[in-house]
Order: structure tokens, then sequence, then C-alpha cells
């Protein structure tokens, strides 16, 4: 669905239908997807900016992902880069404090079924996805609760629920102080750096 | 530029952001970047949620969003931190809010 959204949006604000499909194909990151339509009209620069804050929280997922496979081919270890977004990493995450045995596997897993349903749905909404509000379904709601449920089993100390507190009021702060495309990558970046500086 | 070419540039940047540590065969990070990378996912998915749940109306008030994120605390809490568990129940909260206050 929220491919759908995504190819409804990326229309309406005057992408060729073909060209959102592209997009899906060959960025695979909603929230830069968003951002590439968002700002559109105000030309290359914007876009280039806003892409870079957004894709900057991927440098840390990327170092911890390569810290939890360990050693594997280059091939493998670019071919899983490629769906590394905020969801396969939080499932890949989750799959390593759970005890499955084959991280590689379900990471390739969940970026198959990720990065078919993204395309797929972009592609729907492109072209006869119009009729369809995703918003009223509450879509944005169950990736907001995604995220809250796989940061919930990683709170395990007092430090932890410090990071917690100031992610929270990073975020909220950020909406007021900084672009859209940096609130993301601005909060936790601040609130893991203050929580880096914090000894258990 | 024609969009097509900026849509390549977005790939381009996207891509080298997620493959730059994993391209390269170093040991595992120590000392304050090792602290870093443990803490920056849980920092990371509470932004993200956050952003979510609480941020976009900009303001404290009753919203089916809010009421989203008290059902899935909730959730997080009765089901032990069960995933499912906390989208279900964050559902829940959604839906009974939009319902109560529309």
């Amino acid at each position: 669905m929220f491919g759908i959204a995504f190819g409804v949006l990326a229309v309406q604000t005057g992408l060729a239908p073909w060209l959102a499909v592209v997009s899906s194909v060959v960025v695979v990151s909603g929230a830069a997807q968003f951002a590439l339509v968002g700002l559109l009209v105000a030309g290359p620069g914007p876009v280039l900016v806003a892409t870079t804050g957004l894709a900057l929280r991927h440098l840390p997922m990327s170092a911890k992902l390569a810290d939890l496979i360990g050693e594997r081919s280059l091939r493998t270890r670019v071919s899983l880069a490629w769906v590394l977004t905020d969801e396969t990493f939080g499932l890949t995450l989750r799959a390593s404090q759970t005890g499955v045995p084959d991280l590689v596997a379900y990471k390739a897993a969940a970026d198959v079924m990720l990065y078919s349903a993204w395309v797929t749905g972009t592609a729907v909404g492109a072209f006869v996805g119009r009729a369809i509000d995703p918003a009223a379904l509450g879509i944005d709601v169950l990736f907001a609760l995604l995220f809250l449920g796989l940061a919930a089993p990683l709170i395990r100390t007092r430090r932890d629920w410090l990071v917690v507190g100031l992610a929270v009021a990073s975020a909220m702060l950020g909406t007021l102080v900084l672009p859209e495309a940096w609130q993301i990558t601005g909060a936790a970046t601040a609130a893991a750096l203050i929580g880096t500086a914090i000894r258990e | 530029m024609n969009d097509l070419a900026l849509i390549v540039l977005v790939a381009i940047v996207t891509f080298g952001s997620r493959v730059a540590f994993l391209a390269r065969r170093r040991p595992v990070p120590e000392g304050l970047l090792g602290r870093f990378l443990e803490v920056f996912p849980l920092a990371l998915f509470v932004a993200l949620a956050t952003s979510g749940l609480v941020a976009p109306e900009g303001s404290l008030a009753v919203t089916p969003a809010l009421g989203g994120a008290a059902g899935g605390v909730v959730g997080a809490v009765a089901t032990r931190r069960s995933l499912v568990g906390t989208i279900l129940l964050g559902a829940a909260g959604y839906w009974l809010t939009r319902v109560l206050v529309g």
C-alpha cells in the first residue's frame, strides 16, 4: 500500500508513470523517493540535498549489518546493500537477536518481498491507483507501529531508556527547527551521540 | 537536468550510502564508533516511530496517530515486546481513537 501511495503521489506531482516505476526499481527508498517527487519542482539541488540527508542514516546501518553477517563474499555484501531499508534492517536486527541461523538468507528473503511489493505497488499506484487513498486506511501509522515494535526489544538498560527519551524529544524538536529531509537523521544521530557519550 | 537523470543521481547517492560499510572488509569498530553503532538503531527506530505517531500533527492533541502510539506502547508491554502484538494493539488504538474523536 505504501508503494501505491508513492505511485499515486508521483503521478499527481507531474512525474511520468513509467519514471515513477523506474525510481522504485533503482532507488528503493520510500523516504528518498517521496522527497524526490515532493521537491521535483524545486530542481535537482534541493532534491540531492534532501536525499543526502536521508541517506546518511544508512552509514551506521550498513556498518551494523556488516558486523551482523560477518565474513561474506563481496557479491553477497553488495547485493544485501541494494535493499538496505529501515524495514529490512530492523527485521534483520531482530532476527539476529532471536537466533535466526542464516541471517543472509533471512535478509535476502526480506529484500525480495519488500522490493517486489514496492515496485509492484508503485506500478499499481502510478497507472491505476488514482481511486485509492492509502492515507485513509492508516497505512502510514502501520509503518510507524512497525518501527515502535522494532525498537521495543532493543530497550534493555537505563541508557537505552535515556536514548528513547532523547530520540522522542529530538524528533519532535526536529519538526520545528530542521528541514523535513533532515529530521529523522538529525534526531536519531543526536540521540545516539548523547547515548554514546554515556557509559553504562 | 531531466527527471530520469535526477532519479539516477538519487539512486547513486542512496546506494552509495548503503554499500559504504558493506563493500569493504573491516573489523568491527571499537570505542566510540562501536558504541555509536550499538545505540543508533534504537535511536533511529524511535525517531521514525515518533515522526509517524506523535510529530505529524505538530502537537500532543488526542489524534488517531497518538491513539496508535498509546496502543503500541501498551501492546509492547503487554505482549513482552512482541512485534505482532505491538502492531496489532497499536492499530486497535489508532482505529478506536479514530472512531471516538474522528
